[in-house]
C-alpha cells in the first residue's frame, strides 16, 4: 500500500513531477550524448591510431626499446621472412608490416627542410590507408624512388606529383647518402606538424638511402583489437621456443596520445556528470521537500493510525527511487533518440585543434554508458530524497496534523 | 468495580511558545468507561484537541498518568504507541484527513494494514464498513469525487475498521452543514450502540454536543463541568 501511495504521489502534483522528470531526462540525454560522443572518439582515435600508425602489436630486436642506438638501425630486424611466415599463420592476424623509420633533409634545389620519412611495404601500407591521398598516386615497390609527400611539406617545398626533390640522411655506416625522388603525390593525415614534416617511400628505397637490408620494426595487423593481449602472449612465448631476440610493444603502450585524449575526455565527462548530478539532486530534493510540506498533514494522520516512522520514510525514499528510475528510462528513450538522430543528421564539425580536416559527429549509444546513466539518475534521485524522507519521518504528530 | 478503559489522573500539558509557558491542561482527572458516548465541549484554546491527542497518545502529557484499558500509555515507546494506536483507537478528523491518493475502499482497508489481516479477510471488513457506513457504491472514488459528508463517512469506517475499543473524534462536523453534521452525529452514535465502541468528540456546536450520552465542558484547561445524560432530563454529576 505504501508503494501504491508513493507511486500515486508521484503523479499527484504533475506539472512538479513533470519539470523534475525534465530535469532528470535533460541531465541524462546530456550525459548520454557526452558519453557516446566520447566513445566513439575513443574508439575511432584507437582504431586511425592502430590501423593508420601503429599497429596493434610491433616487434623489434632485443635491446631497441632500452638503448640508444649510436648509428641508424643498429638495433634493426634482419631476414624477417620466417618470422612473418610464422607471424600470419595466426588466424587472429590480418597482416604484418615492415617499417623503417628515418630522418633527413630534403632539398629542392633551392630550400631545404627535415623530413621524417617512413618505408614502407607499398601493398600494405595502401591497406592500411594510413593518409589520405591529396594529389597524384600512391607510392608502388616497382618504382623505389617514388614517394608521397606531406601536404604542407609539398607546399612549402613547392613541388607537385612528377616533380622531383633530393633526400639527404645518414647512412647504418654513418656516412651521409642523398637519394633523388619523384613526388608520385601528396598526402594528408589531418595532424598538421606531421603532414608539415611527412614523406612516404617503398621500403627498398629508404633502404636503398640507409644502405642496409635491414627493417627498424615489424608491425602486426589483428582483424579484431580485442584479440591483442591474447596475440602478444602468443607470440611471446614462440619468441621464447623458438630462440628469437626479438621484444613486443602492444598499440596501448605507444599510443599515447589517443591515453592522452581519453584522460582529458574522462575528466570533462566526470566533471558534467558531477554538475548533472548536483542539478538532479537539488530539483528531486526540492520535490520532495515541497511535496512533504503539502502532506504534513496526511503524514501526521498516517502516523495517528499507526504507521512507523520508518514506513514513513521508506514512501518518500520510493518516491525518490521512482522518479529516479521513471526519469532513467526517460532519459534512455530520449537520449538514445536523439543521438540517433545526430548520426543521421550527418554533422560536420571543424578540424579539431592541430587537425586539418573535419569529421562527421557521431553518438555511440553503448550499452555500457546507458546503464551507468541509468543507474546514476536512480542513485541520485533517491539519494536526494534521503534527508527530506528523513525529515518526513521525524515530524511529531501532533505538529503535522495541525499543519495548515 | 469495572476498570474504566480510560483513566486520566493529574494530567498537565503545557507548551512552549517563544519564551513563554502556555498550560494547555491543568491537573485533569477523567474515567471513560466502555461503551460510552461522550462529547468535550469549550470554547477555541480550552484545551479539546490537546486532551484528544494525549488520550489518543499520539501526545505525551507534561505530567500524569494515562492508562488505556489498566495499561500505563505515558511509559511506552514511539513504536509501542504507534502498535497501540493501529489496533485500539480510531481517529476522525475535522478534515476528513483521508490520503487523497487512495480510493475510498482503500483509505479504509489502510489501518487493517497494520492489524495483520489477510488479504481476503481485510477486503471483506472493508466493504463490510462501507456498506454500513453507506458508502458501498463509492467504494472506488478518490475523496475529491466524494461529497464532505461523504469523506465523513469514509472516514468513520476507517476509524472503525480495526474494531477499536475507541473513537476519538475532533471537530467531526465542523466542516459540514448541519443536516449533514446530524447525519454523521446519527452514524456515530449508532455504531456506538451497535458496536459498544467508545466514542469521545470534541466539539464546541452545543447543537452536536448535545447528542452525547455524556458532556464533559472543558474551561481553561480544566473540567469545569462533567454531565451524563440518561434519556431526559440532564443529570449532573460533577462540576469544577
Amino acid at each position: 500500500m505504501l508503494t501504491r501511495i508513493a507511486l500515486r504521489n508521484v503523479f499527484r502534483n504533475r506539472r512538479r513531477s513533470a519539470i523534475t522528470m525534465v530535469v532528470l531526462v535533460v541531465g541524462a540525454t546530456a550525459l548520454i550524448l557526452f558519453g557516446g560522443y566520447k566513445e566513439i572518439s575513443f574508439y575511432g582515435l584507437r582504431e586511425s591510431t592502430i590501423r593508420n600508425r601503429v599497429g596493434h602489436l610491433q616487434i623489434y630486436k632485443k635491446g631497441f626499446l632500452n638503448s640508444e642506438s649510436q648509428k641508424p638501425l643498429e638495433f634493426g630486424l634482419e631476414n624477417v621472412t620466417e618470422l612473418r611466415r610464422a607471424i600470419e599463420n595466426d588466424a587472429r592476424v590480418e597482416m604484418t608490416v615492415p617499417q623503417i623509420s628515418l630522418m633527413g633533409l630534403v632539398t629542392n634545389g633551392e630550400k631545404s627542410e627535415t623530413f621524417l620519412a617512413t618505408g614502407v611495404d607499398a601493398d600494405k601500407d595502401q591497406k592500411m590507408s594510413a593518409q589520405r591521398l591529396v594529389a597524384g598516386e600512391s607510392i608502388s615497390d616497382k618504382e623505389t624512388d617514388g614517394v608521397i609527400v606531406g601536404e604542407l611539406l609539398a607546399r612549402s617545398m613547392n613541388v607537385k606529383p612528377g616533380d622531383f626533390l633530393t633526400l639527404m640522411t645518414t647512412t647504418v655506416s654513418g656516412s651521409l647518402n642523398g637519394l633523388d625522388v619523384r613526388v608520385r603525390g601528396t598526402f594528408a593525415t589531418g595532424m598538421k606538424e606531421f603532414d608539415e614534416r611527412a614523406i612516404k617511400m617503398p621500403l627498398a628505397g629508404a633502404q636503398q638511402l640507409l644502405q642496409t637490408q635491414k627493417i627498424e620494426r615489424l608491425l602486426v595487423l589483428l582483424k579484431k583489437t580485442d584479440e591483442t593481449d591474447g596475440v602478444k602472449t602468443t607470440l611471446e612465448s614462440q619468441f621464447v621456443q623458438n630462440h628469437w631476440d626479438l621484444e613486443i610493444r602492444d598499440w596501448s603502450v605507444l599510443a599515447t596520445y589517443y591515453h592522452q585524449v581519453r584522460n582529458i575526455f574522462n575528466g570533462i565527462f566526470g566533471f558534467l556528470g558531477i554538475i548533472v548530478f548536483l542539478i538532479v539532486i537539488v530539483s528531486v530534493a526540492n520535490t520532495i521537500i515541497l511535496s512533504i510540506f503539502e502532506r504534513t498533514r496526511e503524514i501526521g494522520t498516517l502516523m495517528a493510525m499507526g504507521t512507523r516512522r520508518r514506513q514513513i520514510w521508506a514512501m518518500f525514499f520510493l518516491e525518490g527511487l521512482m522518479i529516479g528510475v521513471a526519469g532513467g528510462f526517460l532519459g534512455i528513450a530520449v537520449g538514445s533518440a536523439a543521438g540517433e538522430l545526430i548520426n543521421q543528421a550527418h554533422i560536420q564539425l571543424p578540424p579539431p585543434p592541430g587537425y586539418t580536416t573535419g569529421y562527421n559527429l557521431r553518438i555511440m549509444l553503448k550499452p555500457s554508458i546507458l546503464i551507468t546513466v541509468m543507474v546514476l539518475s536512480s542513485i541520485t534521485a533517491t539519494l536526494a530524497s534521503v534527508l527530506p524522507a528523513l525529515k518526513a519521518s521525524r515530524l511529531k504528530i501532533v505538529d503535522a496534523l495541525g499543519h495548515i | 468495580m469495572n476498570t474504566p478503559l480510560i483513566k486520566l489522573q493529574g494530567i498537565r500539558k503545557s507548551y512552549t511558545l517563544g519564551k513563554v509557558d502556555v498550560s494547555a491542561l491543568r491537573e485533569v482527572s477523567l474515567d471513560i468507561d466502555a461503551g460510552e458516548f461522550i462529547a468535550l465541549s469549550g470554547a477555541s484554546g480550552s484545551g479539546k484537541t490537546t486532551l484528544l491527542n494525549l488520550i489518543g497518545c499520539i501526545d505525551k502529557p507534561s505530567a500524569g498518568t494515562i492508562q488505556l484499558a489498566g495499561l500505563d500509555v505515558t511509559a511506552l515507546s514511539l513504536s509501542s504507541l504507534a502498535n497501540l494506536r493501529s489496533r485500539k483507537i480510531g481517529f476522525i478528523f475535522q478534515t476528513f484527513n483521508l490520503i487523497p491518493v487512495l480510493s475510498a475502499f482503500e483509505n479504509v482497508e489502510y489501518p487493517l494494514l497494520f492489524a495483520g489481516r489477510g488479504c481476503t479477510q481485510r477486503r471483506e471488513r472493508v466493504r463490510q464498513w462501507l456498506h454500513h457506513v453507506g458508502l458501498e457504491n463509492q467504494a472506488r472514488q478518490r475523496p475529491d469525487q466524494l461529497s464532505g459528508g461523504q469523506r465523513q463517512r469514509v472516514a468513520i469506517a476507517r476509524a472503525m475498521v480495526t474494531q477499536p475499543d475507541l473513537v476519538l473524534a475532533d471537530e467531526p462536523t465542523a466542516n459540514l452543514d448541519s443536516d449533514t453534521a446530524g447525519q454523521i452525529l446519527d452514524l456515530m452514535s449508532q455504531i456506538n450502540r451497535e458496536t459498544g465502541t467508545t466514542f469521545l468528540f470534541a466539539s464546541h456546536d452545543p447543537r452536536i454536543t448535545q447528542r452525547a450520552s455524556r458532556q464533559i465542558h472543558l474551561h481553561d484547561g480544566q473540567i469545569a463541568s462533567d454531565l451524563i445524560l440518561t434519556e431526559t432530563p440532564w443529570r449532573f454529576v460533577n462540576a469544577h
